[in-house]
């Protein structure tokens, strides 16, 4: 009685905040509601069937229907679901493996150049033939070659790297992703690689193959009304098949051995677990989540430079993962969900607002501190741009008040007694 | 020369990374920050000076000296209330949380300094105003010349170090601080006000941080908020070079990172006959840094990393 | 042949000599037991058994198979496994997670069949699942599988930590101080305990232990070290009359008389 009143319940409110999101399109409110449901569905006392239903209704019907109306949050939940997949790939070497790595943009900046380079015209300038671009459907190809390339990478680099101490490890990684980007910024002479800091583009999307099934189906929409929707469905499907290869492994010899070596790296290896062995396969497998990503990214947008590829998207990573609770996958979630609209709707909310008050001619008068014409807030403090300050406080915050995290796994878990 | 130079200043920021190693155990990733601030300070009083038409008014070493003892002051206690806000909580954590919290506060102050700046003057990318001191030079017989800047950088980073070391090795504090590097635990049972100690060192490690920011700032002139990131990891690459925790080791990292950062941007496009051109100098100090810490993790001074146990 | 061999091991801790050429033979079907005074070296000797530390003089010998230079993890797979001084458990992870995790190096991992969800996989992990359970049954934890290893009573993680080191199917067991903290009455249960797994689960157990009565209870052979030497070795009874051990333990000349 009482889960059926739970499952009315979540679909009332689906509902609602949909009907919500649908009046009130600009409302961040509304959309964060609707968001919210998720965590609500997740959360409920309802058997897995029924939330993973849920959840499906959710991502799978009603938030295309949105976007279909509002493009503006296609491209949010778009951006969350491309974030979602790049901190479920940091979890699994920060959080299972408990590598710290602070270079992780630099495999997806591996997987995005992959295609950039191959799908559009700039392998022309080292490969003779006029055989690029690629034809669209290669994306699939590379999609697979992209989280190859980063395994691979990963795995390269973590066979001199892995034997390092944690902290030097970290940096070493940070050292790497600057290499890449210096690589990107530089390999345009004397053979041109990646074009250098001009960037690349345009790239390649991939084929709209169902184009003919709509058709038949008597719909003809554009193709630029459909790719968004196309990218946001196919962001959902690799994010749910990241999902599920998480999950497999995490029950079984594998997931145990990387929460074993997380707990205590000398007791694990004493007991047969190859240390080594199995921290480069979570940094590979991370590897080649955040490279496959890559790859879908550059299809997406088009065109990419070095410059979407730095400290700071490694960083905000790995603010999510932190968030949302090392080694957690529910959590990792959740963190890049929060992060990623806390950075594209809240800071850009709070940047609108404070345009409007420096335009409103508000002059503000406070007791004692006399009076403030609004139209005088310096231009520069521009709350959009402050995604480090956001960054920095939730690492700061959490680490030290919740180094388990919002959603940490393993709650309940005491120390042993006696020594260590 | 410029390679001199740029030497003693990684060796003085170095010296920072190195004194909170040796310390505390973990790499203070904002020290960066630090080393910036003190290049806002400097900057910040040349341009009110400049503003108020008095720069010329007052003797340039008298000027410098302001300068620097303001960066160096400004920065320590950054550092110290940095300690005591984001590290002194996480002292019982395993190495890698604190570390976290570094990056965290690396990066909000960052953006803290931008918030600063940008509210109070509406810009943040500050530019010194020149000193007519620093673009003179003196020659040295007919082929040489060095110029004033980078002689006022070694001279300083020079002073510093001596002050350092006499510091460390000649007082009481100084050798409470090796004290507390060595064994707190020993340390605490003799006496030693741990606390303030380990606040002390970062007061010590900020002050050089800082004063290689101002001279960072009067050496290359234009600075933001994000202009710490790269010298702040060349400076930890040249500490760890050098051998961390190593105060000596420190200074002898950072001059050889800077004359080879240096001799590569001179040299490296000739070398490799134009393939590989000035542009990866920066990637020379992450090569370095990968290379040391595969093959001799101690560096050049430093002393045998301990083995793992149980 | 013995099944463990150790020749002249020697290690050295900066200026400290932990080990000094202390030679040890453990017998197939023998208890052997591991003495002496707090720092004489025997945990180092039990690191560098189970290769977390490397010797840097001696060699190790395991089935006529050199040891030397090999990680923990490939002397798990040959054979040796252990216990730790001060338990080191997987506190966060519940009772069967330990020793499931213990049997790491002889379960199928094949990442394919993981991925695929194979039904040889599936069939393994309830395989697993089931030595596992019997071996808690073996030390007395049975029904605690859900368990958080870290929120057992002291002396059932002891015995945890014992299961967890069976599951991997060792030949030698190494028990670091297996009774340190229990009262009499659970030293004898953990005594029980050891006597019954020689021949069913283990063909050898070497201890480190300080609990005289267990020593001399259930030894085979009781070998003494003091400052890394080997100063006595042999029965039990040979040994506690040794007055070269009394001395070690009690001290030179202000007690006299025997243990």
């Amino acid at each position: 009685m009482r889960t059926s009143i739970y499952g009315l319940g979540l679909i009332l409110y689906l509902g609602l905040t949909s009907l919500l999101v649908l009046y009130f399109p600009q409302s961040v409110l509304a959309f964060l509601l609707f968001e919210a449901s998720l965590l609500f569905i997740y959360s409920a006392p309802l058997p897995r069937g029924t939330r993973l239903a849920l959840a499906a209704v959710a991502l799978v019907v009603l938030m295309p229907l949105l976007g279909m109306i509002n493009g503006y949050y296609l491209e949010i939940a778009t951006q969350i679901g491309i974030f979602v997949a790049l901190a479920l790939g940091l979890n699994i070497v920060v959080g299972f493996a408990g590598l710290l790595n602070l270079g992780f943009v630099a495999f997806y900046a591996i997987g995005a150049y992959l295609w950039a380079i191959f799908g559009s015209t700039q392998a022309n300038q080292f490969i003779a033939g006029n055989l690029f671009p690629l034809a669209p459907s290669w994306f699939f190809v590379f999609l697979v070659l992209g989280a190859l390339a980063g395994a691979l990478t990963g795995l390269l680099l973590g066979l001199p790297l892995l034997r390092l101490r944690g902290d030097y490890l970290a940096i070493v990684t940070l050292g790497f992703a600057e290499v890449i980007r210096a690589l990107a910024n530089n390999l345009d002479r004397p053979i041109n690689f990646t074009n250098g800091p001009r960037g690349i583009t345009p790239i390649q999307k991939p084929p709209l193959f169902f184009q003919p099934l709509l058709e038949w189906m008597g719909l003809r929409p554009e193709p630029a009304a459909l790719y968004p929707l196309y990218f946001y469905f196919l962001v959902l499907l690799l994010v749910v098949l990241i999902i599920i290869v998480i999950r497999r492994l995490e029950g079984s010899p594998v997931g145990r051995a990387w929460k074993a070596i997380r707990e205590d790296e000398v007791a694990a290896a004493a007991m047969g677990i190859p240390v080594v062995r199995m921290k480069l396969l979570a940094f590979a497998l991370g590897a080649s989540f955040a490279s496959a990503m890559g790859v879908l990214f550059a299809a997406k947008q088009v065109f990419i430079n070095p410059e979407s590829f730095t400290f700071m998207e490694s960083i905000g990573v790995l603010a999510m993962v932190i968030l949302g609770g090392m080694g957690s996958t529910a959590g990792a979630i959740l963190g890049a969900t929060v992060v990623t609209i806390l950075n594209l709707q809240l800071l850009k909310g709070l940047s609108l607002w404070l345009n409007g008050l420096r335009q409103s001619g508000i002059i503000l008068t406070l007791p004692l501190l006399g009076s403030y014409d609004l139209s005088q807030l310096p231009a520069q403090f521009e709350p959009a741009k402050y995604e480090r300050l956001v960054f920095g406080l939730i690492l700061i915050v959490m680490v030290i008040f919740r180094p388990r995290g919002i959603l940490s796994p393993g709650r309940g878990g005491g120390r042993s007694d006696g020594a260590a | 020369m410029d390679g001199m130079a740029l030497g003693f200043m990684y060796a003085l920021i170095a010296l920072g990374y190195t004194m909170v190693y040796g310390v505390l155990g973990f790499i203070n990733f904002a020290h960066s920050e630090i080393f910036v601030i003190g290049a806002f300070v400097g900057a910040e009083i040349l341009l009110l000076l400049e503003a108020s038409g008095s720069l010329a008014a007052f003797h340039p070493a008298f000027v410098l000296l302001v300068l620097i003892l303001a960066g160096m002051a400004l920065s320590g206690i950054v550092a110290v209330g940095l300690e005591r806000v984001a590290y002194r909580p996480l002292r019982s954590a395993p190495r890698l949380v604190p570390l976290i919290s570094a990056i965290g506060a690396s990066f909000f102050l960052q953006d803290l300094i931008r918030l600063l700046e940008g509210l109070w003057r509406n810009a943040f990318n500050l530019t010194y105003p020149s000193l007519d001191l620093l673009e003179r030079s003196v020659k040295l017989g007919s082929a040489v010349e060095l110029p004033f800047k980078s002689l006022l950088v070694i001279a300083t980073a020079l002073l510093m170090l001596l002050g350092l070391y006499l510091f460390v090795h000649r007082t009481r504090v100084g050798t409470a601080i090796r004290a507390v590097a060595q064994d707190p635990e020993a340390a605490a049972l003799m006496g030693i006000p741990v606390n303030r100690t380990i606040a002390l060192t970062f007061f010590v490690g900020g002050a050089m941080g800082g004063a290689a920011g101002v001279l960072f700032g009067l050496h290359y002139s234009l600075i933001n908020p994000y202009t710490g990131f790269i010298p702040g990891i060349k400076s930890f690459t040249a500490a760890v070079l050098g051998g961390v925790g190593n105060i000596p080791g420190a200074m002898v990292g950072g001059i050889v990172l800077g004359v080879l950062e240096a001799l590569a941007a001179s040299y490296l496009s000739f070398l490799t006959g134009g393939a590989v051109g000035a542009e990866y100098t920066d990637f020379l100090a992450f090569a370095v840094l990968i290379l040391i810490l595969i093959f001799r993790p101690r560096g050049i001074l430093g002393e045998e990393v301990r083995e793992e146990g149980a | 042949m013995a099944l463990l061999e150790v020749r002249d091991a020697s290690k050295r801790f900066g200026g400290l000599l932990a080990l000094q050429r202390v030679s040890l033979n453990v017998e197939e079907g023998m208890i052997a037991s591991l003495i002496g005074p707090n720092g004489a070296g025997k945990t180092t000797l039990f690191h560098i058994l189970s290769g977390i530390y490397r010797a840097d003089e001696g060699e190790v010998r395991f089935r006529g198979r050199s040891l030397n230079g090999l990680r923990p993890d490939q002397i798990t797979a040959a054979g040796i496994g252990r216990t730790f001084q001060n338990i080191r458990l997987f506190a966060h992870m519940t009772v069967l997670e330990n020793v499931l995790v213990g049997m790491h190096c002889r379960v199928n991992r094949s990442l394919l069949d993981i991925l695929l969800r194979a039904r040889r996989f599936r069939r393994d992990e309830k395989e697993a699942e089931r030595r596992a359970e019997d071996l808690l049954r073996l030390v007395g934890l049975q029904g605690r599988e859900e368990e958080w290893a870290g929120h057992l009573p002291y002396g059932d993680q002891r015995r945890l930590e014992i299961a967890r080191a069976l599951a991997s199917r060792p030949q030698l067991l190494l028990l670091d101080e297996p009774t340190a903290g229990m009262n009499p009455q659970e030293a004898r249960s953990l005594m029980g305990l050891l006597q019954r797994l020689m021949g069913e689960f283990v063909q050898a157990l070497l201890l480190v232990e300080h609990n005289m009565r267990v020593v001399m209870g259930i030894s085979d052979q009781v070998t003494v070290l003091d400052y890394g030497e080997k100063i006595a070795e042999g029965s039990p009874v040979e040994v506690r009359g040794n007055p070269r051990v009394i001395e070690a333990y009690l001290g030179r000349g202000k007690w006299g008389g025997d243990a």
